[in-house]
């Protein structure tokens, strides 16, 4: 079935065990950009939220977030790692082109070698479209126990001298625990997809596709990635209240019976406007960028294991989740989680 | 109009009393501020204008002008 919105789709039998974030320990202010950008550091602040965000030391791959997070994940809820029958990776930043990361993550993690492994690239929507997979992937009964690890390093494909990038992304990596649960456990889910925003959030340089004297990216490093916010606020504003009013009725619970609105942490002023837009409650709109950046297909577990780690490990609660962004691809999801037993975030040694 | 206004002049960074038509945008309307006006209008009219014809704006009634014409559309 499709809606308004996107692919409508419902799981049952799926849950979510715990969520773990990892950050790697180096901080950077925003201080250390006055320099470079001078009155422009506030500026851009004012608009973006961000103070200060995690970045990634030279060596550290997207896999070390991941496996940090994963490690303590697994500890923490006692599974053991051979218990595990699949691990989806989803982010814009592999380690390699290839082999999958999933692959290396199953190896380092000590899980079977008939384990499920495999990437997804997606960015901000992959929050949304991994839990929608692992859940029917449970659902089929084929897997009882699956890991999905989103995350990024963004700042290295950030051009230091372009402000629109260079102070509002940030690096993370979160792994999330599903297993088989029972009747109750019901989850609905709309995606979607607009390719004709590609070009407006894209890294070109391209093996395949040489993009060198495309007019777009004049002057620019290829490698670096391109955003052109206007453009990408300009889809939100048009995409983004829909789907949260889509998402609601789909699953047919009050809007005051949730808990919490979970939105990718794009950027602050955009958050605050979609969330007045779509009629939300401020304070049920967590907003964690200004300590961690948008860090991309980790920014709603990061939420989870930050601002409402509480509130999920007090108790079940109903949660909406809404991603957006890179491709276009879009996807939210309507669910009760919680209690976890596990729900935190670590500083990857 | 007021509200739009009051908008405007706090994303251009003068008084409300010199938001008039003729008032030209000058430097201070860059990329944020485009983005800044998207959400202003999104506001004030609900209507989504595309970035690059506010880009292209000189003046505050070159903006007034396109709501207009989006209004119509």
């Amino acid at each position: 079935m499709h809606g308004k919105t996107g692919q409508q789709a419902q799981t049952r039998g799926a849950r979510i065990a715990g969520v773990v974030s990892a950050l790697p320990p180096k901080v950077i202010e925003n201080d250390s950009f006055v320099e470079r950008f001078g009155d422009g550091v506030a500026e851009v602040t004012k608009m973006t939220g961000v103070k200060s965000r995690h970045v990634a030391e030279d060596g550290v791959a997207t896999s070390d977030l991941c496996f940090a997070a994963g490690q303590r994940l697994l500890e923490g809820l006692g599974w053991e790692p051979e218990s595990v029958d699949g691990i989806i990776f989803i982010s814009q930043s592999p380690d390699y082109p290839l082999p999958a990361t999933a692959c290396l993550l199953q190896q380092r993690f000590g899980m079977r070698t008939t384990t499920v492994a495999f990437d997804v690239n997606l960015g901000c929507s992959a929050y949304p479209y991994g839990l929608w997979l692992a859940m029917s992937l449970i659902q089929t009964g084929a897997l009882n126990r699956v890991l999905i690890a989103v995350g990024d390093i963004n700042t290295r494909a950030n051009d230091p001298l372009d402000r629109s990038v260079a102070m509002l992304f940030g690096d993370c990596g979160a792994v999330t625990a599903l297993e088989a649960g029972d009747e109750n456990d019901v989850a609905h889910f709309l995606l979607g997809t607009d390719g004709r925003g590609g070009d407006n959030l894209i890294v070109p340089a391209s093996r395949h596709r040489d993009r060198t004297g495309d007019e777009r990216f004049a002057g620019r490093n290829l490698d670096m990635v391109y955003m052109d916010g206007a453009e990408i606020f300009n889809f939100t504003l048009k995409a983004v209240p829909a789907l949260v009013r889509e998402t609601i009725e789909l699953a047919g619970v009050p809007q005051e019976d949730y808990a919490s609105f979970l939105f990718h942490q794009a950027n602050t002023f955009m958050l605050n406007h979609l969330a007045k837009k779509a009629k939300l409650p401020k304070d049920k709109v967590p907003i964690n960028m200004d300590r961690y950046g948008n860090t991309s297909s980790a920014t709603i577990p990061l939420v989870m294991t930050t601002d409402v780690a509480d509130l999920l490990k007090s108790g079940r609660q109903r949660i909406a989740m809404f991603g957006f962004g890179v491709g276009y691809s879009w996807g939210s999801a309507s669910l009760e989680i919680g209690p976890l037993k596990v729900c935190e975030t670590v500083i990857a040694s | 109009m007021s509200e739009f206004y009051e908008g405007l002049a706090e994303i251009l960074e003068v008084d409300t009393a010199e938001v008039k038509p003729e008032l030209t945008l000058g430097e201070s309307w860059d990329s944020l501020a485009i983005v800044s006006t998207i959400a202003l209008i999104d506001d004030v009219y609900d209507i989504q204008v595309r970035p690059e014809k506010l880009a292209d704006c000189e003046t505050v009634g070159d903006v007034e002008k396109l709501v207009a014409a989006e209004q119509g559309a």
